[in-house]
């Protein structure tokens, strides 16, 4: 269940982008608090600002206007080399096309970010672990091309979990998956919220994943509705 | 690392590492080239006209007096193989109604096959032999055997042959000499004189008296004729002394004018191996932008992101040089030696210069670290989301 502290703050963000001499309002004031353990899902209309909204709170891209606050800290405007440490050590990110490195096998990519903060030997039997977690223990070498799309995304999955963060955003992590395989992959970050207490902020276009959150934030035209 | 090479596509790694090679292969063959080239010009000196060293009559002398004792006494000293005193001929020939003031030379034949390679370069008939009073030799600009129809030299002996009789005029006489053989060396100083025995000389002129108008001397080893020729003045030579550079001032010239081209060449062989090798690597490592901009994103730093890219070109570039140079040197290298590039002056072959391999190979890794290191700065620079997304 999810507590009343609150990971994230945001108030009043909003994000411009500028197309060639068009100025494209992306979000417009969204202000909403992330707590820990919850599991919310974005959801909305092509164009309604779910991933900008999702780039933002991941520290991918700073808004024009607003502020973010992590675990009581202001992130807004600092500097890409202290958003990047944080980005390491405090988020883990799920991208629809998995993102995984060609050349490294499963365990490699999992133990990836690990590398930047401890040594191999520190962090491969935790990679190991979250990869049987996640169902992979007898894929432990495979390379990304040798795994399923499904596969490929609880990799993904594990990755983002290496360095326990305290929020994991997942932008359409189903989007590239079958029925069956996108199902599997909600059920682990259904268990991964409910068995381990992890928050997760997760965007989806499909109305039958949204029954997976204990909270929904609808937005339409860069707002909240 | 080696993993992730190892895993990498192959086709893609085996392409750059490919054109890595050419680039490298071009680099060195084409200095190697104009090092073979510019080596056969001096081979050509040595081996056909001056010997390493050319001896000469003291100043304000005609001649070199006693030329047995001086030879006896230049081969005397270490590192000198062989000497072979030589005399011009202050005459001409006539072959038929043609005749030509073609530079005439009595010689040893004896001692100068032991300086000179002249002998094994006849392409019709024999070298002189010993104590030939009667034979003559010429060179193939004397017999005009190369002349393009319509190109003949007018002075020049066409149609002559071996055993055809030719007409020394020295002096007031006429001697009557048969060819006994006709060579040709490439080398434009040295096929356009005739060679007689010392015994025709005297046969010629009796009062002859063992003088020679130059000494051409054979080292051991080229390279030592500035330490040779400190030997043979302490030893007492008095007469001039040259090295084969300093005695062939035109060759000299055209070698001097091969390496200007060789150095313009090299540069540009330089950029064209630095701007393809960059390209191939720029277009690796910008289809990874995507990849770099993921790794960004979790958190990777970027000086580790440009180390990665570092260090995996600086194994391209390694691997390049490797099976560029095996390639070099064990088709390439062996192929020109077995047909070497017949050239008007010269045969040439490769030659490798220790020291312009090792600069050209530490260009080519230098400038695809370089190739490396500025894409991979450039993606880590851009807006993260530019990358992620691949733009």
């Amino acid at each position: 269940m999810p507590t009343d502290r609150h990971i994230i703050e945001v108030r009043n963000i909003s994000k411009t982008y500028k197309l060639g001499d068009v100025q494209v309002p992306a979000l417009r004031e969204v202000s909403l608090d992330i707590n820990d353990g919850d599991f919310i899902i974005i959801t909305g209309r092509n164009g309604s600002g779910k991933s900008t909204l999702l780039r933002q709170l991941g520290l991918l891209d700073k808004p024009n206007e607003g502020t973010i606050t992590l675990n009581g800290h202001e992130v807004t405007r600092m500097a890409e080399k202290k958003r990047s440490l944080i980005r390491l050590k405090h988020l883990g990110y799920i991208f629809q096309e998995y993102a995984l490195i060609a050349e490294l096998s499963a365990v490699e990519n999992v133990m990836l970010p690990a590398m930047m903060l401890e040594t191999t030997k520190a962090c491969k039997p935790r990679a190991q672990e979250l990869l049987e977690k996640v169902g992979l223990h007898n894929k432990l070498k495979y390379l990304p091309r040798q795994l399923s799309g499904g596969e490929q995304q609880k990799v993904a999955i594990a990755r983002a979990l290496i360095n326990k963060p305290d929020v994991i955003f997942a932008d359409e992590p189903t989007a590239n998956l079958d029925s069956i395989a996108a199902r599997d992959v909600l059920s682990v970050f259904k268990k991964l919220n409910e068995s381990e207490h992890r928050t997760i902020v997760m965007i989806t276009h499909e109305q039958d994943e949204i029954s997976y959150a204990n909270r929904i934030i609808k937005l339409a035209d860069g707002k909240r509705v | 690392m080696w993993k992730y090479l190892i895993r990498s596509n192959k086709w893609t790694l085996s392409l750059i590492i490919f054109f890595i090679a050419i680039a490298f292969i071009n680099m060195i063959f084409v200095t190697s080239l104009f090092n073979g080239i510019i080596e056969g010009f001096n081979e050509q000196i040595i081996d056909t006209s001056t010997g390493h060293i050319l001896v000469t009559p003291a100043h304000g002398e005609d001649v070199i007096k006693n030329a047995p004792n001086i030879l006896a006494k230049i081969e005397s000293i270490a590192g000198i193989e062989a000497a072979s005193a030589e005399v011009i001929v202050p005459g001409s020939i006539q072959y038929g109604n043609t005749k030509g003031s073609w530079q005439i030379l009595a010689i040893d034949p004896e001692r100068e096959r032991t300086v000179t390679n002249v002998a094994a370069k006849m392409i019709e008939g024999n070298y002189l032999d010993a104590g030939d009073a009667g034979g003559i030799i010429i060179g193939s600009s004397i017999a005009d055997s190369d002349a393009a129809e319509g190109a003949a030299n007018p002075f020049a002996f066409s149609g002559i042959n071996v055993g055809d009789t030719v007409t020394v005029l020295f002096g007031s006489s006429g001697y009557e000499l048969t060819v006994r053989g006709i060579f040709k060396t490439k080398f434009i100083d040295t096929d356009d004189k005739a060679f007689i025995t010392l015994d025709a000389l005297k046969a010629m002129n009796p009062l002859y008296d063992n003088e020679a108008t130059k000494i051409i001397v054979r080292a051991e080893k080229t390279g030592s004729e500035a330490e040779l020729i400190s030997s043979l003045k302490a030893n007492g030579i008095k007469q001039n002394v040259y090295s084969w550079t300093e005695a062939s001032t035109l060759m000299e010239s055209i070698s001097d004018s091969f390496l200007g081209i060789n150095v313009i060449l090299s540069i540009v062989g330089v950029l064209i191996a630095a701007i393809t090798v960059f390209i191939v690597i720029y277009i690796d490592i910008s289809s990874k932008r995507k990849q770099i901009g993921i790794l960004r994103a979790i958190g990777i730093k970027p000086y580790l992101i440009q180390a990665m890219y570092v260090i995996l070109t600086a194994v391209y570039s390694v691997a390049g040089v490797i099976i560029g140079s095996a390639i070099f040197f064990g088709a390439i290298i062996p192929y020109f030696n077995a047909h070497p590039f017949v050239l008007p002056i010269a045969d040439a072959t490769l030659m490798v210069n220790p020291g312009d391999f090792i600069a050209r190979l530490e260009t080519l890794i230098w400038v695809a670290i370089g190739a490396g290191l500025i894409p991979a700065i450039h993606i880590t620079r851009i807006k993260l989301l530019d990358a992620i997304w691949g733009r």
